[in-house]
């Protein structure tokens, strides 16, 4: 080609105008800013897909911790299994491979009118959409006795990092033949299955180095999920060591005593060596500050995009948001993030949107060699989010399938943690 | 194109150029998206196939390790449709690759069985 004719010119500066004309973005800036608040599963899978998919958008992460620890695989942590700084994982492939811009600070403030967020350090910054990915808080005066300062004694460790140290210390000092004290919360909360695997791989470790010690689950609830998966794995790996209250037996849990170690039912009051209590669950904080919660206390969305219901131009994903029938698992935050990334490069760039999928599966284990699997896909509409197909394991189940499925789940969570931060 | 051209010397003059504007502007441009991936150590993806394959992504790494989960990377096309279809059908066991198989139309299947094919090709040639 020797020479641009007049019309490719046209062509060419025509399209130049268009991409400079759009996308429509935050206060004339060059890029469309998009700022994804909380680096947990949710947000940072969101900030890796949104900067992987167009290079017309400006991504800023905004998490005030160096470092996460995942929830995920912590149980394996408190069993013996695995090391606390091989479930933490950093910011730094984000911000050096994909361009995330990484502030390492805490939002004080959202304003949906002048589209910006306050930060505590001092700094506001503006936007043309937010993904909000703030994870769980816990519900204030749920159980009475049970604030601040008795997590620290009492840990609820169902966010990973200190709390899940302190509980690990704990086991560690309580002498054999002591009583584990495990509060289950009631529904929706994070991880179905992750209070009754905590029991089984404590188990685990009891049955190697106390084993006299006792576990007792204090359930705010009747059932739980998979239910007589567990049964069988504790009857089949720890005979006699765990018991599981429900509700309807205690009459629900209402009080603790820090000082006396004490966990108090309607009925009856127990004496734990160490005592692990999950309370109820809500979207984090700054989704209730955003006014992004309903009355059940989590974010309703619109499941085809996870824009707030309540909030234009602010998306909910992760274990804060109300999407319809899925689990509040890891494996979900991350499927939502990829949907809602999907949907916001949409908005902002005018690339094609294709039918969601959304699914999540579970790696559980019972015992360092029996693991169950879960995998659920779920068809989403404009209404809700449902579940379209469902597998879990079986009581019954061969050994070495449950052998092989312990191998799936240290394979997956080096591919999953490399999806999210790698 | 102008790469091709061999009129731009160093010690060429303005007069003697047989570079036109427009090709200047070209070459710039050209250029300038090479740079932008280059800093960012790929190019924006984001169609049908880099979409769907993000769900595989959370179970399968996309760097060809396939330490507990099998790599997906690399198959030919006609592999990856033959898995699927088999998973899909229950012919191979494997309840979470049944699971999603089951949620995949046939016509997405033989999209991502494409991109993996292609990216595979793309993972050798580094």
């Amino acid at each position: 080609m020797t020479c641009w004719t007049r019309r490719q010119f046209g062509c060419l500066a025509g399209a130049m105008c268009i991409g400079a004309l759009r996308p429509k973005t935050a206060r004339g800036q060059a890029k469309a800013q998009v700022l994804v608040i909380g680096g947990g599963v949710g947000g940072a899978t969101a900030a890796k897909y949104l900067a992987l998919g167009s290079e017309a958008l400006a991504v800023t992460l905004v998490e005030p911790k160096a470092r996460y620890t995942t929830c995920f695989f912590s149980n394996l942590y408190l069993a013996g299994l695995r090391s606390l700084e091989s479930l933490t994982h950093g910011y730094e492939t984000l911000e050096q491979r994909y361009g995330v811009k990484v502030v390492h600070d805490s939002v004080t403030a959202i304003d949906p009118v002048a589209k910006n967020v306050s930060l505590e350090g001092g700094a506001t910054l503006s936007y043309d959409r937010v993904v909000l990915a703030p994870g769980i808080g816990f519900k204030v005066g749920a159980i009475e006795g049970y604030d601040d300062a008795a997590m620290r004694i009492m840990p609820h460790a169902w966010t990973a990092g200190p709390q899940t140290r302190l509980l690990r210390e704990q086991l560690e000092s309580m002498e054999d033949g002591g009583v584990f004290v495990l509060v289950a919360p009631p529904d929706p909360f994070r991880c179905p299955p992750g209070p009754y695997e905590r029991a089984s791989l404590i188990a685990y470790y009891f049955k190697q180095y106390k084993p006299r010690a006792k576990i007792l689950i204090l359930d705010a609830k009747d059932s739980f999920f998979a239910q007589d998966v567990f049964e069988d794995g504790w009857n089949r790996h720890y005979p006699g060591m765990i018991e599981w209250l429900p509700v309807q037996f205690t009459g629900g849990i209402k009080a603790v005593d820090v000082k006396g170690r004490l966990v108090k039912t309607a009925g009856d009051t127990f004496k734990a060596d160490v005592a692990n209590v999950i309370p109820a669950q809500e979207a984090g904080w700054l989704a209730h500050q955003a006014h992004l919660a309903d009355q059940s206390g989590w974010c309703p969305i619109d499941p085809l995009t996870f824009e707030s219901k309540l909030q234009p131009g602010i998306h909910v994903i992760g274990d804060a948001a109300k999407a319809g029938n899925m689990a509040k698992s890891a494996f979900a935050s991350n499927s939502q993030a990829k949907v809602c990334a999907f949907a916001i490069l949409a908005a902002l760039t005018g690339s094609e949107r294709f039918a969601p999928h959304l699914f999540n599966t579970c790696f559980t284990l019972l015992a360092s060699d029996d693991a169950v699997t879960s995998a659920i896909s779920y068809s989403a509409d404009p209404e809700t989010i449902k579940v379209n197909d469902f597998f879990l394991s079986k009581i019954g189940d061969k050994a070495e399938t449950r052998r092989e499925a312990v191998r799936e789940a240290n394979g997956w969570y080096a591919a999953f943690t490399l999806d999210i931060f790698g | 194109m102008p790469g091709d051209s061999t009129a731009v010397s160093a010690t060429a003059g303005p007069r003697q150029s047989a570079w036109s504007l427009h090709q200047i502007i070209a070459l710039l441009l050209v250029a300038s998206l090479v740079v932008a991936v280059a800093e960012r150590g790929f190019a924006a993806d984001n169609d049908q196939g880099a979409q769907l394959a993000a769900t595989c992504a959370a179970c399968h790494r996309v760097d060809g390790h396939d330490k507990g989960i099998p790599s997906i990377v690399g198959l030919s096309e006609e592999q990856f449709v033959t898995l699927m279809r088999a998973f899909k059908s229950g012919e191979r066991s494997g309840p979470i690759m049944r699971t999603v198989a089951r949620s995949l139309s046939n016509e997405e299947i033989a999209i991502l069985a494409h991109h993996f094919a292609a990216r595979g090709k793309e993972t050798q040639r580094r």
